[in-house]
């Protein structure tokens, strides 16, 4: 076992001390010269037609120095399926559709003028229910696609059908067969720091966008894309990051209210800044996907899985944004959460009035757990077998290959589900009936990047300067997770110097080379093994130059003895040591001969080597940077939906304990275990971290948040209403570090952002059967919903 | 729209700013002082991002109007730090325990950690919960916050 | 665009004689979390903002015979009153649960209930400590008991010239228990989905000599469940009765909570029958502790 001198460390966040003193810049705090503050006007309809527009009240307010409206700006769709235009000209089709934008002096200025737009509406039917929408005479939400080609219904024209084996051979043979409906809702990702960037062109039109995005290279190539569409071809884009206040998924696509600060950047030739306030983000920011499964499962008679079918409905809403690629993402729990032969899985996104979806932490995989692992429970009582037992039986083991092709490689599943079984205490808590009870929810989700575009390529460069500080110029972006801290430390384990000697910057194309995106959970596995290999050919520079150098540094110190003491004499040293870079190390900012670590002579701290090797007085001067550009071995999903997208797994279990109040429904989690198969944890605070965080947010999710839309409209736009947990609601979380250490991983980590979050609802849920008897399929379980089925419970008895 | 002066004493130092009288602290420490640590979360004193001291108590500056600062003193994140930039024993202890991730709710949070260790020097993990119950974090799931305010209290009452 | 002017008076006479020049055109504004997001949430401000942050002096709580509360004594006052904890403690559970630390901070008694959000936290612990509210206007003061103070969702007796200077409760109030619930989905930041306040008197062997119930969120205005105290007089502070009473205070004969976005009324009427009696409880053993 290596003894790292980083790597493993809860090495202290002291590389973002600007964000505990008020410097980090946010956004919100960036100015740049001449800035104007734009403001977006939206639909008072779910669904109308554009009478008229009339912005001249708007544009003679003084401070307004340009009005847009859809017949402004060309009509360009945007959007992956090419299914909206940045401002709506003649149909609005959500309550959050743009239909104006505003650019003034002042952001008060800019909402004032935004009042004065006087749009005539003529409303049209809406439809706001997916199942309602899918019926032959639904009003159409869309009359034609992105071609102009008319369309005959609200189904998207999307290919999220899956199969494996023989769904009907595994009827067959099972046993015990279980069907169940569960529903998942709107959440919001509650980013504290609200959207918005700032778009500027410089006097050649190139533009300059100033973001908080999660995948700065996507946003190059979607605003080239539209550049090529409104005239601009050719014009150069830098996205460039300020610090980010948190992201869960809100900043992977490029929004509409970026491309509205693009076109207002352009009409009024000054940089403007779009920053959506509160209310904004609840209403107009595209939340988590819902969805509604119907699932179906069987087992023999020993409690092996025979079969799993599942179809789903999407509310795609108005317009389609990465929510609809969630079934992507839902096919891995469905195909390959537990070992399970035969599968079919389809996946319908219906267009309707509603809200549009995007990603968000988890990206499908929470919705699918919820309908995988509630199945599981329903199917393990069906069978007569302990619902934890009956995961142990079916778990993944390390070699699976899945029936989506996903190949395992370390799995520690098996240890997941045990450390939950013993830390709750879950034989001697499990089966009481009497108001308090325990249920589990395992997870599998992508660990080591993930193929969602052709390439999943991330790239590093470091260079190292004369004072052995190294630079990290960094493809990816940091959204608050502990990046820096997290890759300073990789980088000078692999190096061979100290976390606090490397600076590193993130979210720049200008700088970086490329990166598919900081999502998927997919940093430190990238970022790691990108940084490894730079460090390689880095540190080969640094050796060789150390060859160079270490002669001359060892005789310039005798001659200097010498001179003090004249009695003294070079002894004999063996130069062979030194001779070859093979033959050298660097660790803790000292070089030294590895057959020879403490030599006193030919260990040297690093920065002798480097600034000898800069400050020649020849033509030999060097100085030491590398580049590396890692693209793991894995594979597209084919047209059957089945390819190895990612180089490892990660795994993990989530077990709870409730007390369920059964006169008002209430559910307290007493407590809960959160287990998970990390490869290596690179930095153990910081990844509690994730677990604490994601634990939380899966604790709203299965109980406490929910957009509520009524007729299209978000009726609760505010934290006051929008039920995100505070510092009182305590959720007594013991988080257990799994590292069966991946051979794929960076000093064998593995990516942990997301999964915290996966198995927590289910697991509420489960915990609540156990207590109560009353099982609820629907998220979140508020006591009007316990308590309901509660009564029910007891008629029925 | 009429202007007001008001004066009041800012992280120690004696100001004055001379602001439109419809605004509120927040925009004005943020604008006017040029001061952005504290935040803009959700305007309507509902998340606690834009927590500062006035006269030691923890309030909401986006609900406090500019004028009802004359003669108060404000503390603010940026006022935090001693005078040779030594952090305070609560920044150094969300730094160490992870107690900030994307930084956002950070400001208000250690404003709001702060004030309650003014008050309560030793608080249990209940009082520490009450404490910053107004500020609203989705990054961390407050557990490494809670941890990190206690260290900062046993910190400081080694120190003292 | 918002716009307004204000001024800071320093006695209660300046504020009347501010109100008296400016009529409709002035607004009185406290600790500002109600008016301030209401401005916000509007988009536009009474022209005149008189801000009672100066009256100092109405900042107090004291007892001498009965309690006195200073119209302008913030929550956070109340919640760090010992007093207040122990004699009144419904009203220390409403006033301590409202928003937040920096919400209570600068609220104030006053403004909360002048207010009058059928959800006013103290609203209930006020209805069932029997507690007055006196008003002064440039005319002189009056006194208006809590349960007639609110005439409808955001709508009191007061008269635009007039400030909340005390809230007074009666020494016969010492005598009772206290305890108030509020019911909402996380444990702060919220308005209630529902209150329940109760206070209990007993007499020898357990038995209710005096019951108040007071119920927000379950009518336009914080009520008192009349037929539910009634009921419970006399009787036995044993479960059965308890729960009848909760049965009663839940019935339209109390209460008509509404179906809303935030909660269904069958639920509220839930809560309201399980909350009376285990608050009946609770404000009874605090009885027996003093």
């Amino acid at each position: 076992m290596t003894e790292y001198l980083f790597v493993g460390k809860s090495v202290p966040r002291t590389i973002e001390a600007d964000k505990v003193t008020g410097r980090a810049v946010y956004i919100d705090d960036l100015k740049r010269p001449g800035m104007l503050y734009g403001k977006i006007c939206y639909s008072r309809y779910a669904h109308a037609r554009i009478k008229r527009i009339d912005t001249s009240r708007a544009e003679k307010l003084p401070g307004v120095r340009a009005v847009l409206t859809g017949r402004d700006v060309p009509d360009v769709r945007v959007g992956f399926l090419k299914d909206q235009t940045v401002l709506k000209r003649d149909v609005v089709r959500q309550f959050r559709d743009e239909v104006a934008a505003v650019a003034a002096i002042s952001p008060e200025i800019a909402a004032e003028a935004c009042d004065l737009i006087e749009v005539e509406y003529e409303e049209l039917p809406g439809v706001f229910d997916p199942f309602e929408a899918m019926k032959a005479d639904a009003p159409l939400v869309h009359e034609v696609d992105a071609r102009g080609r008319p369309l005959k219904s609200n189904i998207l024209p999307l290919p999220w059908k899956f199969s494996a084996g023989d769904v009907e051979q595994g009827r067959k043979a099972a046993a015990f067969t279980v069907k169940d409906t569960v529903r998942t809702t709107w959440v919001n990702q509650c980013c504290m720091g609200t959207s918005g960037c700032i778009a500027e062109f410089d006097v050649n039109g190139n533009l300059t966008l100033y973001s908080q995005t999660n995948v700065i290279f996507g946003h190059v190539g979607r605003i080239t894309e539209y550049f090529n569409a409104i005239g601009l071809k050719g014009k150069k884009i830098r996205v460039v990051n300020a610090t980010v206040g948190g992201s869960f998924g809100t900043k992977l696509d490029t929004d509409i209210y970026e491309f509205i600060a693009i076109q207002l950047a352009l009409k009024t030739r000054k940089p403007v800044k779009i920053l959506f306030d509160r209310e904004e983000e609840f209403r107009a920011l595209p939340p988590r996907q819902p969805a509604v499964f119907d699932i179906e499962q069987g087992c023999d008679a020993e409690g092996r899985l025979t079969f799993r079918h599942v179809t789903a409905v999407l509310d795609n809403g108005a317009y389609t944004s990465w929510g609809a690629t969630t079934p992507s993402v839902m096919m891995m729990p469905m195909s390959s959460l537990y070992r399970v032969p035969n599968v079919f899985f389809q996946a319908t996104c219906v267009y309707t009035n509603n809200i549009y979806c995007q990603a968000m932490r988890g990206y499908g995989n929470p919705q699918a757990t919820f309908a995988v692992e509630t199945s599981m429970d329903t199917l393990a009582e069906a069978a007569g077998i302990d619902p934890l037992e009956f995961r142990r039986i079916n778990r993944n083991r390390p070699g699976d290959l899945t029936p989506m092709r996903l190949k395992i490689t370390s799995c520690g599943l098996e240890e997941c589900i045990q450390s939950v079984e013993e830390r709750l205490g879950w034989k001697e808590k499990r089966g009481k009936r009497n108001g308090r009870g325990v249920g589990m929810a395992s997870l599998i989700h992508v660990a080591g990047g993930a193929r969602v575009t052709r390439s999943d390529g991330h790239g590093i460069m470091i260079k190292v300067n004369e004072f052995g500080q190294v630079d990290v110029i960094e493809s990816g972006t940091d959204q608050g997770q502990g990046s820096p801290t997290v890759i300073s430390q990789m980088v000078a384990e692999a190096l061979g110097v100290r976390p606090e000697d490397v600076s590193l910057t993130f979210g720049d194309t200008g700088l970086a080379l490329w990166d598919a995106g900081t999502h998927a959970s997919r940093h430190t596995f990238m970022a790691g093994n990108a940084a490894i290999r730079a460090c390689r050919k880095a540190k080969q520079q640094i050796l060789e130059m150390a060859v160079e150098q270490i002669p001359g540094i060892v005789k310039g110190g005798f001659k200097r003895k010498k001179r003090k003491d004249p009695e003294f004499v070079p002894p004999d040293l063996d130069y062979g040591l030194i001779s070859d870079p093979d033959k050298l190390d660097i660790r803790d900012r000292m070089v030294f001969p590895k057959e020879a670590p403490d030599h006193p002579y030919f260990r040297v701290p690093i920065h002798f080597v480097l600034r000898g090797a800069l400050h020649v007085g020849t033509g030999q001067s060097k100085v030491v940077a590398a580049e590396a550009f890692y693209d793991p071995p894995t594979e597209m999903l084919d047209r059957e939906l089945k390819g190895n997208l990612s180089q490892t797994y990660a795994f993990g279990a989530t077990g709870v304990e409730v007390a369920v109040d059964e006169k008002t429904g209430e559910v307290t989690i007493l407590r809960m275990v959160a287990a998970h198969d990390v490869g290596k944890a690179i930095n153990p605070t910081l990844l509690l971290g994730q677990i604490y965080g994601a634990a939380y947010t899966g604790v709203g999710y299965g109980l406490t948040e929910e957009i509520k839309v009524k007729n299209g409209r978000v009726m609760n736009p505010t934290f006051r209403d929008y039920q995100m947990l505070t510092a009182m609601d305590v959720v007594p979380v013991e988080a257990v570090i799994v590292e069966p250490d991946d051979a794929d991983g960076p000093f064998g980590a593995k990516g942990v952002g997301e999964p915290g979050l996966v198995p927590t609802a289910p697991a509420i849920a489960n915990a609540i059967y156990d207590a109560v008897g009353v099982r609820i399929r629907e998220l979140p379980i508020t006591p009007e919903k316990v308590l309901a089925a509660l009564r029910d419970r007891d008629r029925a008895s | 729209m009429k202007k007001v002066s008001v004066s009041f004493t800012l992280n120690g130092d004696a100001v004055t700013a001379e602001v439109p009288v419809t605004w509120n602290l927040l925009k004005t420490l943020r604008d006017y002082f040029e001061l952005t640590g504290a935040k803009e979360g959700c305007g309507v004193g509902e998340c606690g991002a834009c927590t500062v001291l006035v006269d030691g108590e923890a309030v909401n500056s986006c609900l406090y109007p500019v004028f009802e600062v004359e003669g108060k003193s404000v503390t603010t994140i940026e006022g935090l730090a001693g005078e040779d930039g030594a952090l305070h024993p609560v920044q150094q202890a969300f730094l160490e325990n992870n107690g900030v991730q994307c930084g956002f709710c950070t400001s208000g949070m250690i404003m709001s950690a702060k004030a309650l260790l003014d008050h309560t020097p030793s608080p249990s993990e209940e009082e520490i919960r009450e404490g910053i119950a107004g500020n609203f974090c989705r990054c961390t799931g407050y557990v490494q916050i809670v941890e990190a305010i206690d260290m900062a209290a046993k910190k400081i009452k080694q120190a003292g | 665009m918002i716009d307004y002017d204000y001024r800071k008076p320093e006695t209660l006479e300046e504020v009347f004689g501010l109100l008296r020049e400016y009529g409709p055109d002035a607004a009185l504004i406290a600790g500002g979390t109600d008016v301030m997001v209401k401005i916000r949430n509007m988009k536009k401000a009474p022209p005149v903002l008189v801000s009672l942050r100066g009256l100092t002096d109405l900042r107090y709580i004291r007892k001498n015979g009965g309690y006195h509360i200073g119209g302008l004594t913030t929550h956070r006052m109340l919640e760090t009153s010992d007093l207040v904890r122990e004699e009144l403690t419904a009203l220390y559970e409403g006033a301590s649960r409202i928003g937040s630390v920096q919400v209570r901070n600068v609220a104030t008694l006053a403004g909360n209930i002048c207010n009058a959000a059928p959800s006013a936290d103290t609203a209930g612990p006020l209805l069932v400590l029997d507690a007055r509210v006196v008003l002064q206007g440039p005319e002189g003061r009056r006194t208006v008991p809590v349960a007639e103070f609110f005439t409808g969702p955001y709508k009191t007796v007061r008269r635009p010239d007039e400030v909340v200077v005390e809230v007074e409760i009666p020494e016969e109030t010492a005598g009772f228990g206290s305890a108030y619930f509020k019911h909402s989905r996380r444990k702060a930041m919220n308005l209630p989905i529902l209150g329940v306040a109760v206070s209990v008197k007993l007499s020898e062997g357990d038995t209710v000599s005096d019951a108040r119930i007071g119920l927000t969120v379950a009518a336009p205005t914080p009520v008192r469940a009349r037929k539910a105290e009634d009921f419970l007089k006399g009787k036995p502070l044993s479960d059965d009765v308890l729960a009848e009473a909760g049965r009663i205070a839940a019935s339209p004969e109390c209460c008509a909570p509404r179906d809303s976005l935030r909660c269904a009324a069958w639920y509220r009427r839930e809560i309201i029958e399980v909350s009376v009696l285990r608050m009946a409880k609770l404000a009874a053993s605090r009885i027996k502790s003093r």
